[in-house]
């Protein structure tokens, strides 16, 4: 089975429990992965009104659903059918209507060139082979175009065991030949780079890099419902989550 | 530290007639070797003992380039006068970046490039400072990594990645590339122990930074 099979089942299982959660994400402000950090305090945006937008892997679409109310015209692209229905029932609940395409972000059914701004949160950054979805990404941006992109914290995927467990202070596996990771709890298939590695690919697509914004854990706030993720106190220490910004050049 | 060479880097480039110079040069073998390809080296240290093992150097191989004794973060140099800024774990090492950076870029032409090999942010994390050895286990924190101060030896620099990326993007170079060192198979260091050469082999020791002044 490819991943993009496996990881359809994964998300297929996944998905009543984000359908969920999805109201809730659809009525936020921006706020970036699962410590809720606003937008407005990284900066990883650039001012998005009358931007084209793709979302890579966009689940249930509140990532594009946020970047609607700034001024942007979105597009949202998965590979789970249960995904997008949620997302489909969103835009009717919320009044927010915009497209929504079932398709692999490593093989994205639309033009060249086409889009201001490609983003993704824990969607194809970490759920689709870097080596074809960053080359799509920018096929698929205009010169100049930005991607901004969230995935797990490199030092944590190396401090976290194979079951679903926080990660800890122990350093479980090497950092030299990351890339692929194969998941004992989900069977899902993850992919993380090292920091050389994503530099490397971003600036061979052609990419400037601008940003890595390495977010901290705020001192006080609600508990995140992910068991795998680490706490608090650990990602006040240690980055649990990387956001790469780069740019197309012109 | 395994003496890779740069025959198999090819960090640096083309040599001959370009304007180079060495922060921390120390005895200055770098900056003689550069001078051999035609380059035209100016070694900086701030240490005047250094710089007398690096004139003796330089009697030797009957090579006469200028020394200069200054700290890399006030460099009595004028502005765009390089093609090339490097250092190997030199002044980079024992400067605060937030200063040397910014003086780099001062220092180089538009499109010019600054290479700088030291330690990485996993070094200092997993450093066991009572044990005095590496280890698979994060000690120290990530978040606010910039001096460190052991107890005995001198005080260092290192910063996160997403510093050292905006601190290069704030003073005005572009992201080349970073390359993390994994010792060859067989590689044998004067200066590090066969465990810690072991630990390289799985977590990335040493780094090269490869960035470029805007044109």
């Amino acid at each position: 089975m490819s991943h993009v099979e496996r990881n359809r089942n994964v998300w297929t299982e996944f998905a009543p429990e984000f359908a969920e959660w999805a109201p809730g994400a659809w009525a936020d402000e921006f706020e970036w992965g699962v410590w809720h950090v606003p937008e407005s305090e990284l900066g990883a945006l650039p001012d998005v009104a009358g931007m084209d937008t793709i979302e890579l892997g966009c689940g249930t679409a509140y990532i594009s659903s946020w970047l609607a109310r700034r001024g942007a015209r979105p597009v949202g692209v998965d590979i789970t059918p249960a995904q997008l229905e949620t997302a489909r029932r969103m835009q009717a609940e919320f009044g927010l209507e915009f497209p929504l395409l079932e398709a692999s972000a490593e093989d994205v059914p639309l033009r060249d060139e086409s889009f201001d701004l490609a983003i993704s949160e824990y969607g194809a950054s970490i759920w689709a082979d870097p080596y074809r979805w960053i080359p799509e990404a920018a096929r698929l941006l205009r010169p100049g175009g930005h991607l901004v992109f969230l995935v797990n914290g490199t030092i944590m995927i190396l401090c976290s065991p194979d079951e679903e467990l926080p990660a800890g202070r122990e350093l479980l596996r090497p950092y030299f030949g990351m890339d692929r990771f194969v998941w004992d709890d989900t069977g899902g298939v993850e992919f993380h780079l090292g920091y050389g590695d994503w530099i490397r690919l971003l600036r061979e697509n052609g990419f400037q890099v601008e940003n890595l914004i390495e977010i901290q854990a705020p001192p006080e706030g609600e508990p995140h419902r992910y068991p795998g993720l680490p706490d608090r106190e650990w990602s006040r220490r240690w980055p649990s989550e990387e956001i790469w910004v780069a740019r197309k050049r012109a | 530290m395994w003496q890779v060479p740069e025959s198999e880097l090819r960090v640096l480039g083309g040599m001959a007639g370009k304007d180079i110079l060495e922060l921390g040069c120390g005895a200055a073998q770098w900056s003689i070797l550069l001078a051999g390809l035609g380059a035209c080296p100016i070694g900086l240290d701030n240490s005047a003992r250094q710089l007398e093992h690096a004139r003796e150097a330089l009697a030797v191989a009957g090579l006469d380039f200028p020394l200069v004794h200054a700290p890399a973060e006030a460099v009595p140099l004028p502005d765009a006068s390089f093609d090339i800024v490097f250092a190997d774990h030199g002044a980079n090492r024992f400067a605060d970046p937030y200063a040397w950076v910014p003086e780099a870029a001062r220092l180089l032409r538009r499109g010019g490039l600054l290479a700088f090999s030291g330690s990485t942010p996993f070094e200092v994390m997993c450093w066991n400072e009572p044990a005095e050895r590496m280890e698979a286990e994060l000690h120290l924190d990530y978040f606010g990594m910039h001096r460190i101060e052991d107890a005995d030896g001198p005080v260092q620099f290192e910063l996160p990645y997403g510093e050292w990326i905006r601190l290069f993007r704030a003073s005005g170079f572009e992201i080349e590339e970073l390359r993390e060192i994994k010792p060859p198979p067989g590689a044998v260091s004067t200066y590090r122990t066969v465990e810690e050469t072991e630990w390289a082999r799985k977590w990335p020791m040493e780094q090269i930074w490869i960035v470029r002044r805007e044109a």
